[in-house]
């Protein structure tokens, strides 16, 4: 460039308003503005109603799915855990039966009954970690009063059974420990079992009713304690357990009455392990076990079943949140589709704004702009949507579950993240077209 | 103002070569009004893309003021047709979408004006091409001369050195081209370059300057004769 044939650029002739000031130095000129784009990709869509919703639906069903399903999960999980809770705190729950490891077949915890009173008498009395221990022998039976009949878990325990439990009656009384003494046929009713047999909570008071025969005089009623993860927890009817091993089982070993489990609640949440060791230890010593034999008992604590129970509500979350994830991916290829459509119909229209001045990157972030304006748009109806849809699930079953707001932020960043990446190479097309072969499109 | 060196164009059809311009030599000095005629396929709308640095040609060196075109990168001839340069198509060619003010103040959102210059401008280049009352219409709202005279608009709000005409009345009838026509003269009369292509006699008798092409060869340039 050292020889030219014209001088320097004058300023325009033209005496139009601003003509007399300087031209603009190239180096001032600057991409335009990101912020006059949206309302013209906005436009565009509007211009579309139809077509961008169809577009646009991919991506509010996947977000949609997304939100609720997170949320219903995380609603099922805070449910699972207040349930585990209201076992009563700080529970530890013998089971007898053996151990499953090691053993060529196993038969199962609780299959065999290894455990007597004498063991959970021991335990409290010789345990210092633990606080109360309930013995709990159980059968389904039959219980009778006046015409109706229900079939429910029968409950032979002792007074303790209420604190480690924590589950209070709500009429009347539970039985006490003169009560177990003489085996008296005294019977607390769960809510169901109250329900069951056309009685209220207050008109069973007093009542009799027969189990597996035998007349039981109803001393009190339960309160409300709900379904967990095991049992209904209202579909119960509680009886002394001297009353239950002699009448309803009949069944004892030599060592004295046989339970099916010992609940047992440490003195404060950080003597679990404490009283987890001691009551080990105590029952390896009573039954007389020594390696190599296997423990003829298990125990298990509520950590150990929140645990497992988060674990299992969490592999769910994530399938269900996996496969509404792949939802969203398609919905992605619908707006690249539509996109890249959208760039074959407007050839013309890239032609025109290259000719007047349209450099190739605002041709680019004029589309990707428009697919990510579209895939945001996608993503807060789905949003609404999953909004909408946890929330009356919620009702429906009585969960309490919040809006999952990291669900949220997540959808949305991943719809910018989906606008983007399926938007790129429509865009990347449009900004790539030649001019004038685009200028002389139809 | 713009030299054209032994240009040449040819264009690659699968495996044949199609020369369209066989070394074009051109000067088009500030303040011209010229008229490029030729039958079509003469290649006279290949030199006018070549002028408007929408195309790039095979051969040759192409001036605009000082720089050497042929050597510029895309954002530059860009930036060019941008700032320097305003187009008028035989066929509009507005953004249908776009009201007549957005399609006037669309080259000022490539220059990064601030909207309420873009906004004054633009009202003011509207006003001036006689169309203060159809500013919010869109184009299909406007008759074929309205929407000619927003092109006009649009091509002159950057306030470029040249303007490029391609047909400007071919889709007119005679009186609204007459009247754009018009238009154009008095352009050219405040101090405006223009260049049009046409194949009509009545269009190119009112520019200072014929060029005429044949087979991609300049077989005539001067004034019209009359």
């Amino acid at each position: 460039m050292t020889v030219h044939p014209y001088p320097a650029p004058s300023p325009s002739p033209l005496s139009r308003p601003g003509a007399g000031e300087p031209r603009r130095a190239r180096s001032d000129r600057r991409r335009a503005d990101l912020a006059e784009t949206i309302p013209l990709a906005w436009e565009s869509l509007l211009s579309n109603r139809l077509r961008s919703v169809l577009t646009m639906l991919g991506v509010i069903i996947g977000i949609g799915a997304v939100i609720t399903m997170v949320t219903i999960g995380r609603g099922a999980q805070t449910q699972t855990e207040s349930q585990l809770k209201s076992l009563g705190s700080n529970l530890l729950f013998v089971q007898s039966g053996v151990a499953t490891t090691g053993s060529p077949v196993s038969q199962g915890a609780g299959s065999a009954s290894t455990l007597v009173w004498e063991d959970a008498r021991a335990i409290a009395a010789s345990s210092p970690a633990v606080a109360d221990v309930a013995p709990v022998l159980n059968r389904r039976v039959q219980v009778v009063f006046a015409e109706r009949n229900t079939s429910t878990q029968v409950v032979g325990t002792t007074p303790s059974y209420v604190p480690v439990r924590d589950f209070l009656p709500l009429t009347g009384r539970f039985f006490n420990q003169a009560e177990v003494e003489r085996a008296a046929r005294v019977a607390v009713l769960g809510q169901t079992v109250v329900d069951a047999l056309g009685l209220t909570p207050s008109s069973a008071l007093k009542q009799t009713i027969r189990i597996q025969g035998e007349p039981f005089s109803v001393i009190g009623t339960m309160e409300f304690k709900g379904v967990n993860s095991f049992r209904d927890m209202d579909d119960q009817v509680f009886i002394p357990l001297t009353t239950m091993a002699t009448r309803i089982v009949g069944v004892n070993s030599i060592a004295g009455i046989a339970v099916d489990s010992i609940s047992a609640s440490a003195t404060r949440p950080d003597q679990m392990d404490a009283a987890q060791y001691q009551i080990t230890n105590l029952l390896r010593l009573r039954h007389g076990i020594v390696p190599p034999r296997q423990d003829d008992f298990l125990i298990r604590n509520q950590a150990d079943l929140v645990s497992a129970s988060n674990s299992v509500a969490g592999i769910f979350t994530a399938l269900l949140g996996g496969s509404a994830a792949i939802s969203l991916i398609v919905g992605g290829i619908g707006i690249m589709n539509i996109m890249l459509v959208s760039v074959t119909e407007r050839t013309r229209e890239i032609g025109i704004r290259r000719a007047i001045g349209a450099r190739s990157s605002d041709i680019l972030w004029q589309f990707l702009i428009e697919s990510v304006v579209l895939s945001l748009c996608g993503g807060l109806l789905g949003i609404a949507l999953g909004v909408i849809a946890s929330q009356s699930l919620n009702q429906v079953f009585g969960w309490k579950g919040g809006i999952a707001v990291d669900a949220v932020i997540l959808s949305l960043l991943f719809c910018l993240g989906i606008g983007v990446f399926f938007g790129a190479y429509p865009a990347r097309k449009a900004a790539r077209l030649d001019p004038i072969t685009a200028l002389r499109s139809d | 103002m713009l030299q054209l060196e032994k240009i040449r164009k040819t264009y690659r059809m699968g495996e044949v070569d199609v020369p369209i311009l066989h070394g074009i030599d051109l000067t088009v000095l500030r303040g011209d009004y010229i008229a490029i005629m030729g039958a079509s396929g003469s290649g006279k709308s290949t030199l006018m893309n070549i002028l408007g640095c929408l195309e790039q040609p095979s051969e040759g060196r192409y001036y605009f003021d000082a720089r050497d075109v042929t050597t510029l990168s895309d954002n530059e001839r860009t930036d060019l047709r941008n700032f320097q340069i305003g187009f008028i198509f035989q066929q509009f060619n507005l953004l249908p979408r776009l009201t007549a003010l957005d399609n006037v103040m669309l080259p000022m959102v490539y220059a990064g004006y601030p909207r309420h210059e873009r906004l004054e401008r633009a009202r003011q280049m509207l006003a001036d091409v006689g169309l203060a009352e159809r500013m919010a219409n869109l184009p299909s709202q406007l008759s074929g001369g309205q929407q000619q005279r927003v092109a006009i608009a649009r091509a002159l709000v950057n306030q470029p050195e040249l303007l490029l005409a391609d047909e400007p009345t071919g889709a007119l009838d005679s009186r609204t081209g007459r009247e754009v026509m018009d238009l154009i003269t008095g352009l050219h009369a405040q101090g405006l370059t223009i260049v049009l292509v046409t194949h009509d006699a009545q269009v190119a008798r009112r520019t200072r300057r014929i060029v005429r092409i044949q087979d991609g060869r300049i077989t005539a340039d001067g004034p019209p004769a009359g």
